[in-house]
């Protein structure tokens, strides 16, 4: 713990720990969602081609959000 | 499959055979084989325009190398196709036509509806077509090559028009202008086509539906209006990330031959980390990238007609 003014490193740990979590959030979301598709396909496999179509637009919203907080931290990472 | 993991790999040696007084400084490695050339060292110097400098990078020499790829490619298909009488089609007309009907039925006209499938198709075909043409050409590692001849027969100066061309970044949707820019393409589209649905007035104010307790437009009108413009931010950097973080993770492992050189001081280890670890892993992550550019292109195209559909719909 030296002088005050030095915060960098602090700012790489905030990155990783910002894009674990990122991660961590997708993950859970992503899993969630496909565990509902696969069981309402289970249910009604007639629906199959709907129930993809649904998955696919809420799927690749949650991918953006993951990406653009892996955005931000490799942000703070390159520009310090 | 593998050569493209393994003309990189080669390409790579030769700039750290160059460096090794330096170290390997796989950092700026890394964003310089993704990012646009120097703007002050353009390909092309062009003039100043209202304060924006219209030089050629290399970004934008890529941009209309796609661009005049994906005309040309297009244009004499469906030509051909045109001049056989439309018949059913062959050969490349074949996965043209594939692709056009598919972003009809499958794209267009869920999010659409019938009236104004013909209207808006087109534009959705366009940004479908040019975003994968421009992520599956950055997927190909011409520049790389290029550095590769250019180091040993060429010998181009590094200022030089190819000298400038050199180290990668042949991904012009990794440019979040580039993608901004497409983004842009939607935002205007979607205001076009609720104007054209509703009347110019009628479509900002179908942003406050009817029938709702008035403190409840307080808060709705500003977050439509927010989301209006956070929908072309997320579009872009969707884009634009997806595509960088690709040709990341690619490099990043390919940097480990390097990186083990390095450290254990012998071309050995590098040679070994590489044909053990990190040729297969950035083959199997180059497969997974395939994948990837296809996705990133529905995506963007999906998520355009559905903001499109809900400004056409927006009475429900």
């Amino acid at each position: 713990m030296g002088e005050a003014a030095s915060f960098v490193p602090f700012a790489y740990v905030g990155a990783a720990l910002g894009i674990g979590m990122a991660v961590i959030g997708a993950g859970l979301g992503i899993g969630r969602l496909a565990a509902a598709s696969a069981e309402a396909i289970a249910r009604q496999p007639a629906a199959a081609a709907q129930i993809t179509g649904a998955t696919n637009l809420p799927l690749f919203l949650l991918e953006g959000a993951a990406i653009i907080a892996e955005v931000f931290c490799l942000l703070i990472v390159l520009m310090k | 499959m593998n050569e493209h993991a393994q003309i990189p790999d080669a390409h790579a040696a030769g700039a750290a055979a160059e460096a090794a007084g330096e170290g390997f400084d796989a950092g700026t490695l890394l964003i310089g084989h993704i990012a646009n050339s120097d703007p002050h060292h353009p390909l092309i110097p062009l003039p100043v325009v209202f304060g924006i400098d219209l030089s050629v990078t290399k970004h934008v020499f890529m941009l209309w190398v796609v661009a005049a790829l994906v005309f040309v490619t297009v244009t004499l298909l469906v030509r051909g196709y045109l001049k056989r009488g439309m018949t059913a089609p062959t050969g490349a007309m074949n996965a043209l036509e594939f692709i056009v009907e598919y972003v009809r039925d499958s794209i267009a006209r869920p999010n659409l509806g019938s009236k104004w499938l013909m209207a808006w198709t087109p534009l959705l075909l366009t940004l479908f077509i040019f975003i994968l043409a421009a992520n599956a050409i950055g997927l190909v590692p011409i520049f790389e090559v290029l550095g590769l001849l250019n180091h040993y027969v060429l010998h181009a100066s590094p200022d030089s028009f190819l000298g400038t061309l050199l180290h990668g970044g042949s991904t012009i949707t990794a440019n979040f202008n580039v993608t901004a820019a497409l983004a842009t393409i939607t935002f205007f589209a979607v205001i076009i086509a609720g104007s054209r649905a509703h009347g110019f007035v009628q479509h900002w104010l179908n942003l406050a539906p009817k029938g709702l307790p008035p403190l409840l437009y307080l808060l709705l009108v500003p977050l439509e209006l927010l989301s209006m413009f956070v929908r072309p931010f997320a579009l872009t950097m969707r884009l634009a990330a997806n595509m960088t973080g690709g040709h990341l993770a690619i490099l990043a492992f390919l940097s480990f031959v390097f990186i083990f050189t390095e450290t254990f001081s012998t071309a050995l280890a590098g040679i070994g980390v590489g044909l053990l670890f990190s040729v297969p892993v950035s083959t199997g992550i180059y497969a997974l990238e395939i994948i990837v550019v296809l996705v990133q292109a529905y995506v963007f195209t999906l998520l355009s007609a559905v903001f499109i559909g809900m400004a056409i719909h927006a009475h429900h």
